[in-house]
């Protein structure tokens, strides 16, 4: 690799304290080569959800970064994450996006590896290399770590990570809380993957972008596919955790989570724009998950770095493919146990609001790779990029459940936050440095 | 029941004709962003629909569409396709504007079966687009559609679309197929 940029004393890129971005973060190859080594390689990814793999022998495939990942249930049903590279001359074992399989041999020369990546045997192991090769230290290289939080199987490739449920801190749990509550999941069959000319980092910070939602998508919200008042509401809530997780997007103040167990208590009232997420929070248990504030808060969770977690029941994936180019993965879940007509209402959804042909996701992509094709042009990526929205006037409210969250108009917290999460993981030369030195999510006046 | 291959030369020469020239007329509507005479060709009880593909090892060759009422690209009735033509005249409608520029390619049209009022033909088509300066996209697969004879008319009464692609090589999918 070339010489850290960190080194060259060309960081920071992001100024935290005015919110200004220098945008050649979108476009240079050095940094997207040390984002490959310090995040993807360092983060805990999400791979699959454990019911995509049912059965041993069952496998999904996924990247971690570009590190190409099989995702393989072992006979004792343990969850093994496997790099897809034969050590012998480094040809992939699995070819296929997702299976069944007993082992993976190697199209090569015929190396055989077991379902917890241990090398089986190869042809001439006694007649070419006179039984030479240690077979225990052949095997598929492994993610040193492994873990499942509620069926959403994370890994990573570096044994200095914190555990998982650390690393989520609580706002990482909440996040995926806000799916798993929805009841008994099961993976719908199918990930839609498309490619997008964009830089990955584009995609994730338009997660947190409420802003954009009446001008990018003003043609699906005229053609009646949501209401405005349900898209873009004034109220948001945004909620910072520890290595730049966050929810931001809209969110109930009090006073309409009071309105709305009245009106559910009583039957009277008019339907609002929050019931269908509120609806969802009804159950005492699951607020009890939730917290007084997480039941309030209906925005968008990452989980960082490119996991979002969408209100359509999916998540998405934001893989990068260089610096130039990022693929969405759609996974998309299904609770057990609800009626026919909320099953197909998860269905619609699913397949008409996000994904390449998706109502609402069609008009992103343009955006997302015209502001990467920005950053490449010599004197325009000198410019640098305005993220100031709401900069100073918000506040950071405890609660005295330990759950704190900032609620406000639409606002740029989340996309800040990110960016400034984004450079301490950059400038951490290892999990010891990261952890040491990250921000913890801020107090008082943000 | 007819059997297609039953029936005689000439009859055979008259519904291939009548079918292609059904769907050569449905194609130029939609290169012609006639959208919503191309609605009208649709009976209202349309299914159209793309399935997801994945790339799966030779065995398991038989799953590598979804099925219906699984994940898709498009899984679409009259509402649904009148939604996305109304949301194209709405304006902010970016990924067509500046429009994309379309050109559809369907040969190979084959008479699967016919019964009754209704056809059952396939076809291999190419949709290509470009946009802007340099943006180009193709995209090549099979379609079977099922006509049905309303009042003496073609319409279409079924659209299922086999892509030749796993994952989608554009940013979006703005256009029908």
């Amino acid at each position: 690799m070339a010489e850290s940029l960190i080194a060259t004393g060309r960081a920071p890129w992001f100024d935290v304290e005015h919110g200004v971005l220098d945008r050649r973060i979108y476009t240079d190859p050095d940094i997207y080569a040390e984002e490959l080594e310090k995040i993807f390689a360092r983060a805990w990814n999400f791979v699959c959800h454990e019911t995509q793999i049912p059965d041993p022998g069952d496998f999904f495939m996924n990247y971690i970064g570009e590190d190409e990942v099989i995702v393989v249930r072992d006979r004792s049903g343990a969850i093994q994450v496997l790099l897809n590279s034969c050590p012998h001359r480094g040809n992939t074992v699995c070819r296929a996006e997702q299976g069944h399989t007993n082992s993976f041999l190697c199209s090569y020369h015929g190396w055989n590896f077991d379902l917890t990546g241990g090398l089986i045997g190869m042809p001439g192991e006694d007649t070419f290399y006179r039984n030479d090769v240690d077979k225990s230290e052949w095997g598929l290289g492994r993610a040193a770590q492994v873990a499942s939080y509620k069926g959403f199987v994370f890994a990573t490739l570096d044994p200095e990570a914190p555990p998982l449920e650390d690393y989520l801190g609580w706002v990482g749990r909440l996040g995926i809380d806000t799916l798993a509550t929805h009841g008994d999941l099961v993976a719908v069959d199918g990930v839609v993957k498309n490619r997008i000319k964009c830089n990955w980092k584009l995609a994730v910070d338009n997660l947190y972008d409420w802003y954009h939602v009446k001008i990018s998508h003003g043609s699906a919200l005229r053609a009646g596919l949501l209401t405005d008042e349900a898209m873009a509401p004034m109220d948001q809530m945004v909620i910072l955790g520890e290595y730049g997780h966050g929810i931001g997007g809209p969110g109930m103040s009090e006073e309409q989570q009071a309105e709305f167990d009245a009106r559910m208590a009583s039957g009277k009232g008019e339907p609002q724009w929050y019931d269908l997420q509120a609806q969802r929070r009804l159950d005492p248990a699951v607020r009890e998950t939730l917290g007084p504030i997480g039941t309030r808060c209906l925005g968008h969770p990452n989980i960082f770095p490119n996991l979002w977690i969408a209100l359509t029941r999916q998540v998405c994936l934001r893989i990068p493919r260089g610096p130039f180019e990022t693929e969405l993965w759609w996974f998309t879940f299904m609770p057990k146990d609800i009626s026919e007509e909320e099953r197909r209402h998860t269905m619609f959804m699913a397949n008409h609001v996000f994904g390449p042909a998706g109502l609402l996701e069609q008009d992103d992509g343009e955006n997302w790779s015209h502001s990467t094709r920005g950053a490449r042009g010599t004197v325009t990526r000198r410019q640098p990029l305005n993220f100031s929205m709401g900069r100073g006037h918000d506040r950071v409210e405890d609660d005295a459940s330990g759950q704190h969250r900032i609620e406000t108009v639409v606002n740029e917290h989340g996309q800040r936050w990110t960016y400034q999460a984004w450079q301490e993981w950059m400038l951490a030369d290892n999990w010891q440095e990261l952890i040491a030195n990250h921000s913890m999510p801020p107090k008082g006046v943000v | 029941m007819a059997v297609f291959e039953d029936l005689s030369l000439q009859e055979r020469m008259l519904l291939s004709f009548e079918a292609q020239e059904f769907l050569y007329r449905e194609a130029a509507l939609l290169d012609e962003k006639k959208l919503d005479e191309w609605l009208a060709l649709l009976t209202e009880d349309i299914h159209y629909w793309m399935p997801l593909r994945r790339t799966t090892t030779a065995k398991e060759v038989d799953r590598e569409f979804t099925r219906p009422g699984d994940m898709a690209l498009f899984d679409d009735d009259l509402q649904t396709l009148n939604l996305r033509v109304r949301r194209l005249g709405m304006g902010r409608a970016w990924a067509e504007d500046p429009p994309s520029r379309t050109r559809r390619m369907v040969t190979n049209i084959r008479i699967l079966r016919c019964e009754g009022d209704e056809i059952l033909t396939t076809c291999n088509f190419q949709l290509y687009r470009t946009r802007l300066n340099s943006e180009e996209d193709s995209w090549i697969g099979r379609r079977e559609d099922l006509l049905r004879r309303v009042d003496g008319e073609l319409r279409l009464a079924r659209r299922h679309i086999f892509l030749e692609q796993t994952v989608i090589l554009a940013q979006n999918m703005s256009n029908l197929f």
